[in-house]
């Protein structure tokens, strides 16, 4: 292990951990910290997914003697455990000092959760600079200021002012943003979709994301990484590693600060420098990073990729409607995938089922038919996903009379495993009456789509890892 | 931060291999007409002075001269023009001239991903449409090839209307080489060669800036 994993292992695998600033006003975040140590979530936000900590929690309050039923300590020089992670969250002026007292404590990794430096003012700025120095000296990790915290799943951690704990599963999420990771959480367990960790690291005094990446790209449960990033201090570094990373598991990334104005609110957030985003653009580019638009595209790649294998360009389209059908093979012509010819072969596997439609379509994108039962989807699905000139499906279902979305997901689902090496998208189009089935696809690791073209995009993204992986 | 003249713009770049224009300079008139008698025609005149970026906005260019008493007139009127702009002048730059289409390639310093080398297609392409691919240097052959796929207006370059595709080997060859130049060369901070004419034989330098620290 280098030692930057080392060093971060401190942070990420902490057993014991103390909290500087907890404190006994239900509103504050030094409260929420201690909440979410010692139960998982804030009270109201509770969910099956919120467990304690599985180390150890001291709380640390000169003015208190107990809140949430832990005892405080006056300072975390009178704790005589052993104390893996600090966390603090006290007013800027004072991070300094408890800085230094956890050094002594001989504490292995910090966070600062505290704003009021360099994003704030010129002040800040110089006591961040005398934070980061204090740090490096003293050899130990540090995240923030400025920052939300960090969350492992797999170990119950949430040392963070976080609503809640995400479900556990396969995603690193590396924010410079807290609130952004905030509503990820949310909607992480309404979605049901599983993190692997969530870090945030706000102002980037020591730790900054360059180290998380490559934490994150050595670590066996990552199976993809998301990034939201504003500005990246040494960009030749970033590249080098994140070429390493992109080469074993996805990255992906979305980078604000990328108009004029946006930069200007950069400054002012994180106290990072934006730069030009056509440069990162290229640079992204070149080191294998995925780029994403929006928010929901950094989640719906980040999904897709960490669940479905990278594939070549020729994908079938299945549907039992023919205008999405349509819809679905102008989106892949137009953004470089190719609706690949349905060879006469397949063609005469296809009816030696039995199952087809007297009508079906006989070409791509294969339309069963509106009337189309499980057993004909399963028949197609089969079919072309057994042709290897067929890189990969997209699956489209939309509501008729007989039509059966829970039977037709779990055909999916079973097609996925019988072929592992090929990607399985749907678009189950609808709400009420599809929800049921959604769940089922996305419980088993299918990516749906409640629009044909993000399902074609999340198809060209397989397509460009593909090619990365590929490129020599 | 200074613009090196032309003539030791050229001379860099043919110290790294990189395939510019035959380009000559002249001190005077009877240097000039020696030159001109053995160089292939037409030629372009230049003036050579760093204190002139833009050549042709300040009559310091002359193109297309065929015959010696036209070359000795545009001499004497580049040399005027310049005088008139009390410019530094340090001769007169005469240089073989070439057909085809205009492109750019330039390098800029990003402050947090040091340089970056861009390439385009010259005039209204680049600078309206902003049609540019970028890079973070250093590159190879594949990465410049993609720089040419990129542009939106990789078809010109693709040959239409019964035109011949420009040879993409030496616009390649040109977009590594001043790659490695510039990361080899700290003290560059800015270059632009500003066109590079490409056509299905070759691609050329034909003019360039260079800006050192």
């Amino acid at each position: 292990m280098s030692e930057n994993m080392d060093r971060l292992d401190n942070l990420l695998n902490a057993k014991s951990i103390a909290l500087i600033g907890a404190s006994r006003d239900e509103k504050s975040v030094g409260y929420g910290i201690l909440m979410n140590l010692t139960q998982g979530c804030a009270e109201k936000f509770y969910c099956n997914y919120s467990k304690p900590f599985q180390g150890s929690v001291f709380a640390v309050n000169p003015k208190a003697d107990e809140i949430l039923g832990k005892k405080c300590y006056k300072s975390i020089l009178e704790i005589n455990e052993e104390i893996d992670l600090g966390i603090i969250a006290v007013p800027a002026p004072a991070v300094i000092s408890i800085v230094k007292d956890c050094i002594k404590k001989k504490v292995r990794a910090l966070i600062v959760i505290s704003s009021g430096f360099a994003e704030y003012n010129e002040e800040g700025k110089k006591m961040q600079k005398e934070i980061s120095e204090i740090v490096k000296k003293a050899g130990i990790p540090l995240v923030g200021p400025n920052c939300l915290g960090i969350l492992n799943p797999l170990n119950n951690m949430n040392a963070s002012f976080a609503p809640g704990i995400p479900p556990a599963g396969g995603i690193t999420f590396i924010s410079q943003s807290g609130a952004l990771a905030d509503s990820i959480i949310d909607w992480s367990i309404e979605e049901r979709y599983g993190f692997r960790a969530i870090v945030t690291y706000g102002n980037k005094a020591d730790v900054d994301e360059t180290d998380f990446l490559e934490y994150f790209g050595q670590d066996k449960d990552t199976k993809a990484i998301a990034l939201y990033v504003e500005g990246i201090n040494n960009g030749r570094k970033f590249m080098e590693v994140a070429k390493k990373v992109s080469k074993k598991k996805p990255v992906i990334i979305l980078k604000s600060g990328r108009t004029e104005k946006g930069m200007h609110a950069v400054s002012s957030h994180t106290g990072s420098l934006a730069g030009s985003y056509e440069v990162y653009k290229a640079a992204f580019k070149q080191s294998g990073i995925i780029i994403a638009d929006t928010v929901e595209e950094l989640f719906d790649i980040a999904i897709t990729l960490s669940n479905q294998p990278a594939c070549g360009k020729n994908v079938g389209i299945i549907t039992n409607a023919g205008g999405p059908g349509v819809l679905c093979a102008d989106y892949c012509e137009t953004i470089g995938l190719n609706v690949v010819g349905i060879k006469e072969s397949t063609l005469q596997k296809l009816e030696k089922t039995g199952l087809m439609h007297p009508a079906y379509s006989r070409a791509n994108p294969l339309d069963i038919v509106g009337d189309a039962l499980p057993e004909r989807y399963e028949a197609a699905i089969n079919t072309l996903m057994a042709e290897p000139y067929i890189d990969g499906i997209i699956v489209i279902q939309t509501l008729q009379t007989m039509t059966d979305p829970l039977k037709d997901a779990e055909i999916v689902v079973a097609a996925r495993k019988k072929f592992p090496d090929k990607p399985v998208l749907c678009v189950y189009m609808g709400g009420k009456f599809s929800k049921e089935g959604v769940r089922i696809l996305k419980e088993n690791g299918v990516p749906d789509f409640n629009d044909l073209k993000k399902a074609v995009s999340a198809m060209k993204f397989l397509s460009e890892r593909k090619e990365w992986i590929d490129k020599k | 931060m200074r613009n090196i003249n032309q003539k030791e713009a050229f001379e860099i770049l043919k110290k790294n291999k990189i395939h510019a224009v035959k380009t000559y300079a002249a001190k005077n008139e009877k240097e000039l007409l020696k030159i001109f008698k053995d160089i292939r025609k037409p030629v372009a005149l230049k003036i050579i002075s760093e204190d002139i970026v833009h050549k042709s906005d300040s009559g310091c260019l002359k193109i297309n001269i065929n015959d010696e008493k036209s070359a000795v007139s545009a001499y004497k009127e580049i040399i005027n023009n310049a005088k008139k702009q009390k410019a530094k002048i340090e001769g007169i730059l005469i240089q073989e001239m070439t057909k085809g289409n205009e492109t750019i390639i330039g390098v800029k310093k990003d402050p947090q991903f040091g340089n970056v080398i861009a390439f385009g297609l010259g005039g209204i392409f680049v600078e309206v449409m902003k049609d540019v691919s970028l890079r973070v240097c250093p590159i190879n052959k594949k990465d410049a090839e993609e720089m040419i796929s990129e542009i939106k207006g990789k078809k010109i370059l693709e040959g239409y209307r019964g035109g011949k595709p420009a040879n993409k080997k030496d616009i390649i060859d040109i977009l590594v080489k001043v790659s490695d130049m510039v990361e080899k060369n700290p003290k560059i901070m800015e270059l632009d060669l500003n066109p590079v004419i490409v056509n299905e034989k070759s691609a050329t330098v034909v003019d360039a800036r260079i800006l050192y620290e």
